[in-house]
């Protein structure tokens, strides 16, 4: 473990401990402990980060590799604005309320247990909690889509651990340990690599079926539209994306993708993000129902960071990060808005809403932005994260990958501007005459989100630094 | 043959039965039953790892935890089976359909 954030595992469980006793007789108590946690850590990391001397010395002094830093910021970030909007959103006569804060705090510690390990069996374990965490969370409303996406998941995600296991004894009988450490330094002596890589990509593979890639997708559009409204923002914003695609990268860098030690798995890996950047968007072009839609935009998204992290050179993986932690921005405001447009409107299916934009402006304008920053359409960051994947692409020679990646991204931007004509422009529909604007507490976190693309976006430079720093310390 | 083979023939096979369980049953209980093999299958592999790389106590420490975390997701599975049962009031998995597109 990295004991430098290790007090951002340990106070969300302790909260997630107090919330039931303290919210037993005031449910409102839960609301107020589990947002405080979380305003707390993210002040505390915004401190430890963006503090004068640390800008001042150029980020050479973070702790840890920078990488965990960065993204235990994006998980407090989104788990924040998840909280915020959860306690205007819930129902106020919801019976397991002090439970589901509970639950969300619980996953945050996994997830920052999982951003924070430093061998493989600690990885393996804060993923399995964080699972468990999500199966409880999809299901919060009873409903039957909800059951129906958390069995799904759950048939797919425990095979997959299954995997991850043999994969970690071949790797025990290989190395003789599971630290990052040991995998790192033998993978840059000569000792041919054969049977290593066979138990990595087991583990690979595992974590492709966790994060949702192309041929293992089955189960994502259905988790996510199934899941409760505020849970699928929190689910596809931040949950798959560090329970699966941040392994795939820790383990691109541990495998060093970019010397051609392990040069078929790298093929392979770049080949399932093209495949997923392909398929999410195609799939994405015919779908009906508004949820569904930014489930498959969301498997076509993760293509992006896989594609990048298969390849592997030093500006893929800032391109990589960069575009996880926008994933988190865009998509968490993406999915809000969609629980805000299912709490106004009563549905989220596109040929039923229209005209939604004279009645729900700031919904309206924060999908905008957040789609706009999907497409990769400068300056938001969005644009600045693509960019640096094509870029990297084209200079290690992979012209193919770099033309397609570019013209899959002008799809993106084709489904997203069907979207936005059929939900929120066009004609009111019945269902959109009696459908008011959403309460400021629950726009206030798609706002946030929106200021927070376009800062990263004008502010690209001084983020580039630190994004730097981050390669060259999780690459040496 | 070597036990060493032997051992992992066995590893194999059982994982084998775990996957084909879950294949051709419909009933969620007997696939969360394949599941259970599959995953016996794979703790025995990091056993026998651990016996053959040296590592033994090491290797039961990682077992005895994973046994715990086994327990609460198969706890968290069932939850879900019986959730989905008196929801549908079946246990057939071919029946849940209700999301697609």
């Amino acid at each position: 473990m990295d004991k430098a954030l290790l007090a951002f595992l340990i106070i969300p469980l302790f909260a997630a401990v107090l919330i039931p006793f303290a919210a037993r007789y005031r449910p409102r108590m839960a609301d107020i402990l589990a947002n405080v946690t979380l305003l707390a850590g993210l002040a505390n990391l915004a401190w430890l980060a963006l503090s004068p001397s640390m800008i001042a010395s150029e980020f050479a002094n973070l702790p840890g590799d920078g990488l965990s830093l960065l993204l235990v910021g994006a998980i407090y970030l989104v788990g924040l604005c998840v909280t915020f909007f959860s306690a205007w959103f819930l129902d106020e006569n919801l019976p397991n309320r002090p439970a589901y804060y509970s639950l969300l705090l619980v996953s945050v510690a996994a997830m920052t247990g999982v951003v924070t390990s430093t061998d493989f069996f600690t990885l393996y374990v804060f993923v399995e909690v964080l699972a468990v965490t999500s199966f409880a969370l999809i299901t919060t409303d009873e409903s039957f889509a909800g059951v129906e996406g958390a069995l799904k998941y759950f048939f797919l995600t425990f095979p997959a651990s299954a995997l991850i296991i043999v994969g970690l004894a071949i790797l025990m009988l290989t190395l003789g340990s599971l630290s990052y450490e040991n995998l790192r330094i033998f993978m840059s002596s000569d000792i041919p690599a054969g049977p290593v890589t066979f138990g990595a990509a087991l583990i690979m593979l595992g974590f492709i079926i966790k994060s949702g890639v192309v041929p293992f997708h089955a189960w994502t559009p259905d988790a996510y539209q199934g899941a409760y409204a505020p849970v699928s923002a929190h689910l596809a914003g931040i949950v798959t994306k560090i329970s699966g695609v941040y392994a795939l990268i820790k383990m691109a860098t541990l495998l060093r993708f970019f010397d051609g030690r392990a040069q078929a798995l790298s093929e392979m890996l770049m080949f399932l993000g093209l495949l997923s950047i392909a398929v999410g968007a195609i799939a994405a072009l015919r779908q009906k129902d508004f949820k569904r839609m930014l489930a498959f935009s969301s498997i076509s998204q993760v293509g992006y960071i896989v594609l990048a992290a298969g390849l592997g050179t030093p500006l893929a993986l800032i391109g990589a990060v960069f575009h996880l932690f926008n994933h988190a921005t865009f998509k968490t405001v993406l999915f809000l808005n969609s629980a805000s447009v299912e709490r106004s409107a009563g549905t989220t299916d596109m040929d039923k809403l229209g005209g939604l934009e004279h009645s729900m402006p700031w919904t309206s304008w924060t999908s905008v932005v957040a789609l706009l920053s999907t497409a990769g359409v400068p300056p938001l960051s969005g644009f600045w994260s693509k960019l640096l994947i094509i870029l990297a692409l084209w200079e290690s020679g992979l012209r193919t990958y770099a033309v397609l990646a570019l013209l899959f991204s002008i799809v993106t931007l084709a489904y997203f501007m069907v979207m936005q004509r059929k939900v929120f422009f066009g004609k009111k529909t019945a269902a959109a005459e009696s459908s008011p604007e959403v309460s400021a507490p629950l726009l206030a976190p798609a706002i946030v989100m929106c200021g927070l693309i376009v800062a990263l976006g004008l502010l690209f430079p001084y983020f580039y630094t630190y994004l730097k720093v981050v390669a060259e310390r999780i690459i040496i | 043959m070597s036990s060493f083979a032997m051992e992992w023939y066995l590893i194999a096979l059982l994982m084998f039965i775990g996957f084909y369980c879950m294949l051709v049953s419909r009933s969620i209980v007997r696939q969360l039953v394949g599941l259970e093999i599959v995953s016996k299958a794979a703790m025995l592999a990091l056993i026998s790892a651990g016996y053959w790389s040296n590592n033994l106590v090491f290797a039961q420490a990682l077992l005895i935890t994973m046994i715990v975390i086994e327990v609460v997701v198969v706890a968290a599975g069932l939850a879900l089976l019986v959730k989905n049962f008196r929801l549908h009031g079946s246990a057939d998995i071919w029946k849940l359909d209700s999301l697609k597109g």
